[in-house]
């Protein structure tokens, strides 16, 4: 799914409550002059005004993989589709896939690493999520709202407008404790430069980890939610075989909590840094770069959840170090 | 793999290449020797003997399906704009005014990627979302609206009796008696999604290639499945052999690049016996057998299209689309071979007279 050859085609998944924005947005994607043909699929109910052969209707079905598992659904339609409109590549340059308001981002990212058609030629580009600056605290314990902004790589603080400075800054703060990940713009009617929004990469693993430096060196604030971020930040070497043994422990019997990881670990032995990145259940490794010499050689990890022990995380890290 | 001797005998030799403007999304063949492809910009061409006759020209949205009916009297097309359109095909040889649009079906805004006809009457059934519709040539009517309701239909399959119609998706695959469109049809639950689905030509086996890495395999009345697995990827490509005397037929399946072919053992319990068959190593796109005899074409995305002898060994590779072939299929005598590719070529081979006697 990493493969960065410019044969892959950039997904951006679109997420966000009905009503927050996605509607103006896709239309504001489908009408810029960004020089890409971009073909989009939208939901049942999706009112995209423009008459465009590359807007594509589609029913979000979830089909199991795995006797039920969350981990294991994949969006049953989107693989359909995609393989009907791989055929002919050459014409669209950028997909963007519509979810409804009431959608977990999960299957549509997880559709891409698991299905053997798509994962070599779809490259996941970011998940963006639109945030209604002042309805989303009537949303904010249901599980899709902290689903959507957990799984974003980009939100878009919409209709800033309709709310003062203090709630505004009291909301973003909100934000960031469940994931710091994401780069969050505000914006009216979902304005925001299409550099910000399409071609983000923030799902390519050679810049997993482009991570604010403030992120990582900053304490962990404690928060209310259940759903949260955080990072481990380690220096010395990691024994393969205990990560190894860890991460499966962990995906095993956290991978339900576990929206999304990212690290760069340093291995022992190895000279290359190793980078990886989930959803769930899923993981996606390889070796990167070489060390530059001048590097201090250090792992960074980041964790966003649910209901995750982060002391016990960043202790059983400690425990595969060399 | 295969001996050097064995690559260099020639079953089929190149009779014609042309080119449509896109991928070639299907080829098919009438029982009249007319062969109809299709392109992913939205093409229909028929093809007799070295003339050809465009019936769609390229636009925007996609053709997906092609279909002949069983008398070969009518044509049927459909995909991405969600219209089915038929025509009507009035002499045995293809002649330009004898082949007529009479009907355009519209169901806007949804993608028809799955059609055929049924091979006893003139009945086209076709997806639509999660239904499939039945529409009757001589009535000109949608005779019936089969709900498969779990997922959007992903494949159906007449029976070749024409008892039957098995219906696709996720949760497995839902057989409907063509007797009464009304009655609850049968369900060959799956713990997955069944992506493909094919009835073998003697009607008396269905399998269903599924998401879970599995082919399910039915004798049709009995309720225990045959569950084959192994498969490196969700099955792509299914295929029955032509019946053989005292034996069921063949089984091949494809998945990603792997081709695996099965036959079933005497006794019912000791299953089915699976052999590998490796030459692709990129993703197989079509699989079909000969319609009389145990050949099998394998055509891929790495530029080749193998043929087997008895679906055994590669007798012969074909070659014509560098980037990858996309469909195939046999013409009806079995003298025929054609297949798209890719960047749009459409090539047709034709037995050769060396070849007889060998394969």
């Amino acid at each position: 799914m990493v493969a960065t050859t410019s044969n892959t085609v950039p997904v951006t998944v679109l997420t966000g409550y009905l009503g927050a924005g996605k509607t103006t947005l896709l239309n504001r994607i489908l009408t810029h002059e960004h020089g890409k043909k971009v073909a989009v699929i939208v939901n049942e109910f999706g009112e995209v005004g423009i008459d465009n052969q590359l807007v594509i209707d589609a029913d979000e079905e979830i089909f199991e993989m795995n006797n039920g598992c969350i981990c294991c659904t994949v969006r049953g339609d989107l693989m359909r589709i995609i393989g009907n409109l791989m055929k002919r590549r050459h014409q669209f340059d950028h997909l963007v896939i519509e979810t409804t308001g009431l959608a977990d981002p999960a299957p549509v990212i997880q559709t891409f690493f698991v299905d053997e058609d798509l994962r070599d030629k779809i490259a996941l580009d970011a998940v963006v999520t639109v945030v209604d600056a002042k309805h989303i605290q009537q949303h904010w314990d249901a599980e899709e709202a902290q689903e959507q902004i957990a799984f974003a790589d980009v939100i878009l603080l919409n209709k800033t407008d309709l709310v003062n400075p203090e709630e505004l800054a009291e909301l973003e703060n909100k934000i960031k404790g469940m994931n710091k990940m994401a780069k969050i713009y505000r914006t009216q009617n979902s304005e925001l430069s299409m550099d910000a929004l399409l071609g983000v990469q923030a799902f390519n693993l050679d810049r997993a980890l482009e991570i604010d430096p403030n992120f990582l060196s900053e304490d962990a604030h404690e928060h209310d939610e259940t759903v949260k971020s955080f990072a481990i930040v380690e220096s010395g070497e990691l024994d393969g075989e205990k990560l190894n043994n860890w991460l499966s422990q962990l995906l095993q019997t956290k991978g339900v909590d576990i929206f999304r990881m990212k690290g760069i670990l340093n291995i022992a032995g190895e000279d290359e840094r190793f980078v990886f990145q989930g959803v769930h259940m899923l993981l996606d490794g390889k070796a990167d770069r070489p060390w530059k010499e001048e590097e201090t050689r250090k792992n960074e990890l980041v964790f966003i959840g649910r209901n995750l022990d982060e002391a016990q995380l960043k202790e059983d890290f400690r425990q595969c170090l060399v | 793999m295969f001996g050097v001797g064995e690559k260099s005998k020639i079953l089929y030799q190149q009779q014609w290449q042309g080119n449509l403007s896109e991928y070639v999304t299907a080829v098919i063949w009438s029982p009249d020797g007319i062969l109809a492809a299709s392109s992913a910009a939205g093409e229909v061409v028929l093809w007799q003997d070295g003339s050809l006759i465009n019936l769609l020209p390229a636009g925007l949205a996609s053709i997906d399906c092609l279909a002949f009916s069983a008398d070969g009297k009518f044509l049927s097309a459909g995909g991405q704009d969600g219209k089915v359109r038929v025509w009507k095909i009035s002499s045995d040889s293809l002649v330009e005014n004898q082949v007529n649009l009479i009907s355009t079906l519209d169901n806007t805004s949804k993608w028809v990627d799955k059609l055929s006809w049924s091979s006893t009457c003139n009945q086209l059934a076709f997806s639509l979302g999660r239904y499939v519709q039945i529409w009757d040539a001589d009535t000109q009517t949608v005779v019936a609206t089969l709900p498969f309701t779990n997922s959007s239909v992903l494949d159906l399959a007449w029976q070749p009796n024409g008892e039957n119609i098995a219906i696709a998706g996720d949760g497995g695959v839902k057989v409907w008696s063509t007797k009464d469109w009304d009655d609850d049809p049968y369900l060959i639950d799956m713990p997955s999604a069944s992506i493909v689905t094919a009835w073998s030509e003697d009607s008396k086996y269905i399998a269903s290639g599924n998401l879970d890495n599995t082919v399910t395999v039915l004798e049709y009345g009995s309720h225990l499945p045959w569950i084959m697995r192994g498969f490196p990827g969700k099955i792509s490509n299914l295929t029955w052999s032509q019946s053989l005397a005292n034996h069921a037929p063949l089984l091949a399946a494809s998945s990603m690049e792997g081709v695996a072919v099965w036959k079933k053992a005497i006794d019912d319990q000791d299953g089915w016996d699976a052999r590998v068959l490796t030459l692709h190593n990129d993703k197989v796109q079509a699989l079909e057998f000969h319609p009389n005899s145990l050949l099998l074409a394998s055509a891929a995305d790495d530029g080749w299209l193998g043929l087997w002898t008895k679906a055994k060994q590669v007798g012969q590779i074909l070659e014509g689309a560098p980037h990858g072939f996309s469909s195939l299929a046999w013409s009806k005598d079995g003298q025929r071979l054609a297949a798209g590719g890719r960047d749009g070529e459409l090539i047709i081979w034709s037995e050769s007279k060396r070849g007889r006697g060998f394969g």
